[in-house]
Parts: structure tokens; sequence; C-alpha cells
């Protein structure tokens, strides 16, 4: 029991981390149905940075969020305007290839400049933790946990209070009456990856505490946050939500009752499990594909 | 002309190509490094073309291919070692453990469009990675298999390999472009071009998906086989490496995507570059920085690849003559000739009718019944509880104002959307639950108001893919030439189109375009025709020529349900006559009844529409309930 309920809450932790790391994922994906495979690329070079302002300067790793989250807005914004952009209007296969092009190329500058081998951050508290009647919670994880929660609540509170968040909300429903009341299409899309990239400065901090990474992990992390996606359905920030709760859940689980090499595993049979069932995903709507 | 003086020079040269290959080793068989680099070029070559199939001809990418490459890699191995056989002779094994995979999981992703494709095969990719590593019991984990020596002396080298890999490649690039030939590959580049049109057509776009996906699968899981006993040792990363799919995508895009030799070249540009990165690149840690760059640039500079630019460039160097419409050839042909539908299991007793038929009057047998069907999008109701029936062997006209839900009906009556509620009858079936293809397969058929051509496609393949039957012979016959690219031929000279068959529907005028949608339609030997706006764009003459056609179309039996504002066309052709108002239909009759029917003049100019001399205000009125005019 005792086992049961520390699986459960490692697993709610770890799915708030989630939750943070997929929203800037269906975020991108609602205004512009661009599916930025480079997100998990976008990851792990910020953790790689965080890392290294740690190993520098000895700056708490989640702490440095504050750094990486503006950088990454920024360089979500030129990579936008440089790259995406050129891209928008011809197949969406085409920005898929894009993004995984850019991926690699993050991976291999990664790859020639920080070396190919596992890395991790490890503060202070990296191997306490708090207990909580029967079970442990260790900082790191709730650190994270609440570090994520609260960039969340701010990406809310951006998306539902401000006019840049209507904005973004109204260019996702319907970019053509959006453009008539004056939201151009261009503005609001660069804004969204950017906002969308700045989630993975955080994202990464997060990640260089929680987990070892090296350049070329970048793959697990774009199935875990693409499982997560395609569970909430595409597009539908709630909907990322609920699935990275769920998949936290189900990954602790697994590790828990099976076994740890499997767990990443349950991502891909959520994938397919989903498509088969409800390939709209939990939250997603079936839209009008068929305009004549 | 230029086109067909092209096509066999192409062949020329890529004979011309292999017989080097083939002479290579024999003229210089002591090199054995060029030998292993041309040798990886037939093996990525092979994967790419393969690719192309469900890729290039079919649209959807997958970014895991390489997965297929792995698997016929592990199957070859596992056999070989559990039976004791050597690995060449289980290679095709390999094929079919590809196949069998990629009908399971293109069953499962393929039903839907969109996105769901290409996330999958990635995924696939890793989690197959994983599931080699871990299944040890099976795969010996991470440290992989290691397989017999080959069996041929040293004194051969590697030399079988490089004729294997090469045999397999020109059958693949056989296979290729035999699909092409087909109505099944006419039907993939449909699919690609406008996925819910091919639908629309007969295309059983499911079907076809997954057995071009499976396709694509087949000759990698076999090359994969050859391939580890090439390498005699296969682990889960070298199987199973994403840097594999990503060269077989980029071969691809670079030579040229959907095209039958692009790949081919694309993969020994890509292998060329791979091996120079390898020599003086700085080894394997910079492969990945180097290809993610090529494949972003390629994306960004070269998206069509280089064989189509190149043709590009050369149309434009040579020109080819304009050819116009053969008005004067369509207007003096016979009489419209329709072929016999074949019918499978019911509608012996609708044949029997046929023959006793009166067109156009009140008691024939209803073909279409549409029964209290409705279709909301969000507030708006645009098709409110109709219900409308259309009588075997008569040409209805369904008329009304902008918006009133006419063409919503049609895209509900042949499944571009579903219905919420409703009933839909056909020829004695209810076919609203049924998929756009399957109702295109009972016998109807539709056009376009904004006509929606395959415009990469010459005006002969888009009249060849449709298809009227869900037969493997009807999907795999020839597209090229036989009797249904004769009949297509036929077609599209009825409508005075046949000068143009090789040119890319897209070039052609709105009014042309309209022309070749219907001859496409007729392909399928519809029973019941649904024309959204036929004469929206075409000139008087050929408007003629139009209701001609479908005139004598009539007489052959076909019935139709057209949507038309040119009301003097209607009132010539049409009867009855329906009137389409708010969603649902508030008259139908005979046309002189219609013209003079006062309901029917409020509904075209709104509910509180008065003589203009008596009150003018109305004009000004921007608010009223109905801001339909015609004027």
């Amino acid at each position: 029991m005792a086992q049961l309920t520390q699986a459960i809450a490692l697993g709610l932790l770890i799915g708030g981390v989630y939750a943070l790391m997929a929203s800037g994922l269906t975020l991108i994906f609602g205004v512009m149905h661009i599916i930025n495979v480079a997100q998990g690329a976008f990851l792990v070079l910020m953790a790689m940075v965080t890392w290294w302002l740690w190993h520098e300067t000895g700056i708490d790793p989640i702490l440095a969020s504050v750094i990486t989250t503006p950088l990454m807005f920024a360089f979500g914004w030129v990579a936008y305007r440089l790259l995406i952009s050129r891209v928008r209007g011809s197949s969406p296969s085409m920005s898929i290839l894009l993004t995984f092009g850019f991926a690699m190329v993050i991976e291999g500058v990664l790859n020639v400049t920080a070396g190919n081998k596992f890395k991790s951050a490890t503060p202070s508290y990296f191997e306490e933790s708090f207990r909580v009647g029967s079970i442990s919670l260790p900082k790191a994880q709730v650190f994270g946990f609440l570090a994520a929660m609260g960039i969340l609540g701010v990406l809310f509170f951006v998306l539902t209070r401000t006019w840049t968040g209507r904005a973004i909300r109204a260019a996702t429903q319907n970019p053509s009456g959006a453009a008539l009341v004056g939201v151009g299409a261009s503005g609001t899309a660069a804004l969204a990856f950017a906002i969308g990239s700045a989630t993975t400065g955080v994202g990464g901090s997060i990640l260089s505490v929680l987990y070892p990474f090296f350049p070329a992990s970048h793959y697990d992390w774009i199935s875990r946050l693409l499982g997560i996606v395609v569970l909430g359905g595409m597009g539908s920030l709630p909907g990322a939500l609920i699935g990275a709760g769920i998949l936290g859940l189900a990954e602790t689980l697994t590790a828990t009752y099976g076994s740890l090499s499997w767990s990443t595993l349950v991502f891909y049979i959520v994938i397919m499990v989903v498509l088969l069932v409800r390939p709209q995903g939990l939250f997603g709507a079936r839209l009008r594909e068929d305009v004549t | 002309m230029n086109r067909l003086r092209a096509l066999p020079r192409a062949h020329l040269i890529a004979g011309l190509c292999l017989v080097a290959l083939l002479m290579y080793p024999v003229v210089n068989p002591w090199e054995p490094y060029p030998q292993a680099v041309l040798l990886l070029g037939f093996l990525l070559a092979i994967q790419a073309s393969s690719w192309n199939i469900i890729s290039g001809y079919g649209g959807y990418t997958s970014l895991g291919h390489s997965m297929f490459l792995g698997l016929g890699s592990y199957t070859a191995g596992i056999l070989a070692l559990r039976w004791g056989v050597n690995p060449l002779w289980v290679a095709p094994l390999g094929g079919v453990t590809a196949l069998v995979i990629a009908v399971l999981i293109g069953s499962v992703v393929l039903r839907t469009r969109g996105h769901a494709f290409v996330i999958i095969t990635i995924a696939m990719l890793l989690a197959a990675q994983i599931i080699a590593t871990n299944f040890q019991s099976l795969t010996q984990g991470s440290d992989g298999i290691t397989l017999e020596l080959p069996f041929w002396g040293r004194d051969f080298q590697n030399i079988p390999f490089y004729y294997i890999f090469l045999s397999l490649l020109v059958l693949t690039v056989l296979f290729s472009a035999w699909l092409r030939r087909t109505k099944f590959g006419a039907g993939l580049v449909a699919i690609r071009e406008d996925e819910g049109k091919a639908a629309s057509i007969g295309v059983n776009t499911t079907r076809f998906k997954i057995v071009a996906y499976a396709a694509s699968a087949f000759m990698i899981g076999t090359a994969g086989g050859v391939y580890a006993y090439y390498l005699t040792f296969i682990n889960p990363i070298g199987s199973f490496a994403i840097l594999g799919s990503v060269l077989i995508v980029l071969a691809t895009l670079t030579g040229g995507r959907g095209t039958l030799y692009g790949p081919v070249i694309g993969a020994f540009i890509v292998n060329l570059v791979s091996e120079a990165a390898t020599v003086y690149g700085g080894g394997s840690q910079s492969r990945v920085l180097i290809f993610g760059l090529a494949l972003m640039l390629v994306v960004l500079f070269l998206p069509k690849g280089i064989l189509p630019t190149v043709e590009a460039w050369c149309r434009r160097r040579h020109p080819a003559e304009v050819e116009y419409t053969d008005q004067a050839g369509a207007l003096n042909r016979g009489p419209v000739t329709t072929r016999e539908r074949p019918l499978p299991e019911v509608v012996a007793a609708g044949v029997a009718d046929e023959g006793a038929r009166r067109p156009g009057s009140g008691d024939d047998p209803p073909l279409l019944d549409v029964r209290g069907v409705s279709k909301r999008f969000g507030g708006l109701t645009a098709v409110d509880g109709a219900d409308l029936t259309v009588r075997q062997g008569t040409i209805t006209a369904l008329i009304g104002p902008n918006g009133s839900g006419k063409t919503t009906l049609f895209n509900l009556i042949t499944g571009g959307m579903a219905a919420d509620s409703g009933e839909i009858w056909f020829d004695g079936r209810r076919i609203d639950g049924m998929r756009p293809w399957k109702r295109g397969h009972l016998g109807l058929g539709r056009t376009y108001q904004v006509t929606r051509l395959f415009k990469e496609m010459t005006v002969q393949q888009n009249v060849v893919a449709p298809l009227p039957d869900s037969r493997w012979r009807t999907m795999l016959s020839d597209a090229v030439h036989g009797h249904e690219a004769d009949r297509a031929r036929e077609l599209l000279d009825i409508v005075g189109l046949g000068r143009m068959a090789d040119q890319p529907a897209g070039s052609l005028s709105f009014g042309q375009q309209k022309l070749v949608e219907l001859a496409q339609v007729l392909m399928l030997q519809p029973k019941l025709i649904l024309l959204d706006e036929p004469a929206g764009g075409v000139n008087p003459s050929l408007l003629g020529r139009l209701t001609e056609v479908i005139r004598e179309l009539n007489a052959a039996g076909v019935t139709f349900l057209i949507v038309e504002h040119n009301i003097p066309l209607v009132l010539e052709l049409c009867d009855p006559v329906v009137v389409f108002s708010h969603g649902a239909p508030i008259a139908e009759g005979p046309p002189e009844r219609i013209q003079a029917d006062p309901v029917v003049l409020d509904a075209y100019l709104g509910d509180d529409w008065r003589p203009a001399a008596t009150d003018p205000p109305a004009h000004h009125s921007p608010g009223t309930a109905t801001g339909e005019v015609v004027r």
C-alpha cells in the first residue's frame, strides 16, 4: 500500500513537470499546426546550459530557469522568423522535416561542444527527501513540480487574462477571423512559438536535476511529449495537463511494478492505443476537414 | 510530345548506368573500397525508392523507415541461428515480417488523416529499439547477434553482396515503376493531392494507404536480411538507427520525391556525402550535425528535389505547344455511350425497372431518398431536417439562395461530412453510415462548385484515377495503357479535352477543369451524378454541349441532381425543380410551376421584398432576416 501511494505521489509530481513541457508543444501545434519535433532538443539544450551554469557558478539549477526561460523565448522568436515561417503554407510534413533537422543540428552541436556523455546537475539537496507519513518525496522532484506549476499558472494567466493570450487563442480557433479583427497571423504565430519554446527553458532546467541526459536523449523526450499531446488531444492545453498526469502515473507504476527498462515503452503503447480508440485524443475536437 | 520523348531517354540512361554498374566488379575486381561505397549506395537507394511509395506517391511522410531494415535483419538473424540455415535463404522472410508489421501499424494509424502517421513512425522506430534491447531471450539484448561468415571464398570478397543488393535495387525500381503505372499508383498521388476528393471518386483511401505502407516495407525488410549477413553482426542501436531513417528521407528529398529515379539519384549523392563526412568530417560525432543541416537546407531551398527542378528547367527551355479546347471536335461527336456497370450483388430488380422507365414521371422509383437530414456547424444549422427524393431517370434541379445549404447537402449525400441526424437511402440501401468511396462504388458521383482536380497530375491521370468498384483487379490495372486508359481518353474526347490529356490539370482554365471533373465522374460509371454548379465558368457554346451530354447520359439511364444558379438553364434542362431555403426544401414541382410560385420568389428575394417603387428603404436594411438578394 505504501509502495502504491509512493508511486502515485511520484507519478503526479513527474506528471506536473511533463505537463509544463508538453504545454509548449501543444500550444505551438494549436496555433500553427506545426509539430515542433525540435521541442525535445530544446529541452536537452537548456538542460545542458543549466548544467553548465550550475557547474561554473554554482547557481541552483532550478533557479537557473530565470535565465533559461527568457533565453528560449528569444531563441524561439528568432527560430520562427528565420526558419519556421519559411515553411508555413507548404505541406505539414515539410515543417516536421525542418524541425527534425533542427533537432539533429542541436544534437550535433551538443555532441561536438559538450561531448557525448551523460550529465546530471546535482545540487546539495539532490539526495534529500521530504517525508510525509510513510512516503518520501525527493526534494528535487518537489521543487521541480512547484516550479513547473508556477510557470504553468503564469502561462494560463497570460492566455486567459491578457490581450496577447486572447489573440493567441483567437488565432488558434479561427486564423482568418482573427486576422479580420486585427490579430495578425504572423506576429501571433511568432509569439506563440516563442512562448512555446520558453516553456522548454524552465523545463530543461528542471530536467537537468531530475534526469541524467546526453545529446541524443532528445528522442526520448520528444516521444514522451508526443505521447502526452496525442493522448490529451493535439492543440488542447487542458488535454496536455491531463495527459501528462496519466502518463506520469503510468510510467512510475510500470517502473514500480514492472521494470524500469520497459517503462519508457508505456508512452509508445499509449500513443498506439489512443490512436486506435480515439484518434482525436481525450480533449481534441474533430475539426471540419472538408471545406469546399 | 516532349514528355513522350523524355521518358524513354530517362529509361535509356538508367539502363546504361545499370550496365556500367554490372560491369564494374568485373572490370575492377580488386578495389574493395569503391565496391563497398557503391554497395551501401544500392542499399540506401533500395530504401529510398521504397520509402518513395508511401511518402512520395502517397504523401504520408514516414520518419521511421529504417525500422523495416532492422526488422528484416533481426528476422533473418534470429531464424538463421534457430534453424541453422544461411541468412540469405531467410532474408525474404525479413521482408514478410516488415510487411506484416507495416500492415498492423498502418491499420491503426492510417485510418485517419493528418499528423498522427509521422509521429507514430518515429515512435515505432524508438519502440523497436527498446524492445530489441529488452527482449533478451529473443534478440540477445544489447549484446547483439553474431552471424556466420559468408560461405564463399575470400577471393570473392563482397562481390556476391554487390550483385545481390544491385538486383534488389533493380527489382525495387521496377516494382515502383509498375505501381506508379497502375490505378493504385494514380490513386496514391490523388490521396497526396486531395484526400477528401480521392475518397469521393471511389478511392478506398484507407486500403490504399495501408497497401502502400506495406509495399514500401517489403523490399527494405528483405534487404535488411541480406544486410545482416553482410555485417555478420546486428545490435539494437545499429539496426534501429534514427540517422538511417534520416538518410532515407534526405536521399529521396534531394533526388525528387514522387519521381521514379529521384530517390536512386539522391541515394548515391547522400551516400557519397556520407562517405566524405566519415573520411574528412571527423568521424561519426559530426555526422548528426552534417545531416541535420543538410535536411534543413534541402527542406528550405530544394523542397522539390533535383530531378523535378531540372525537369521544370528543361520545360521552360523547350515550351510545349499550347493546346486549346477542341470545341469543334466535342460539338461534332456522336451521342455519349455509357459503359454497363458490373452489378455486383443487388439491384437486379433495379435494372429490370429501368427498362420500363418513363423519364420524368412522378411514379418512377426513388433512386436517392434523403429523410429528415440535419447538419449543424456550431450554432448555424446548415441543413435542417431536409427531405429530398430524386427519382430514377430524372434530371432534378436543386436551386435556392446562397447559403441555403445546397452544397452541404451534397457533402452529406456523398459522405464528405457526416450528418447529425436523419437517413440517406440510395438505390435501396441506407448509405449515411458508409465511407465516401463505398458510396462511389454504389454509383454515386459528384463534381464540385470550385473544382478539385489533382493539380499536379495530368488531365489523363485525373480522369483515370476514379475507381468504380473495390476489386483488387481494378486497383492494379494499368492506368497508362489498357482499357481503363482508353476509356479515360474517350471521356476526354467527349468533353473536348482529348488534346490536353498530357497537360498538368493545374494549368487548365476553370471552365476546362469543370469539364475534366465531369469526365472524371463519368469514369465511376455512376447511376446518380450530383453536379454542383456545372455551368459556372463554362462558355456558352460549350455549355450547349454540356447540356447535350447531360441529356444523352440521362437518356442512357443516368440520373442527375444539379445545383445551379443559371435559372434559364435549369428551367430548360431539369424536371422536377426543388427549391431550398434555410436548410430545407420549400417547394418542388415542374419548372413552369416553380417559376410562378410566390413562396419561391420570397425565398430568393427576401421575406420583406416589395417592388422597389413602393418600398425603397428595403435595400438599405442590412439587418433583415435573409440578407440574400438576387439582383
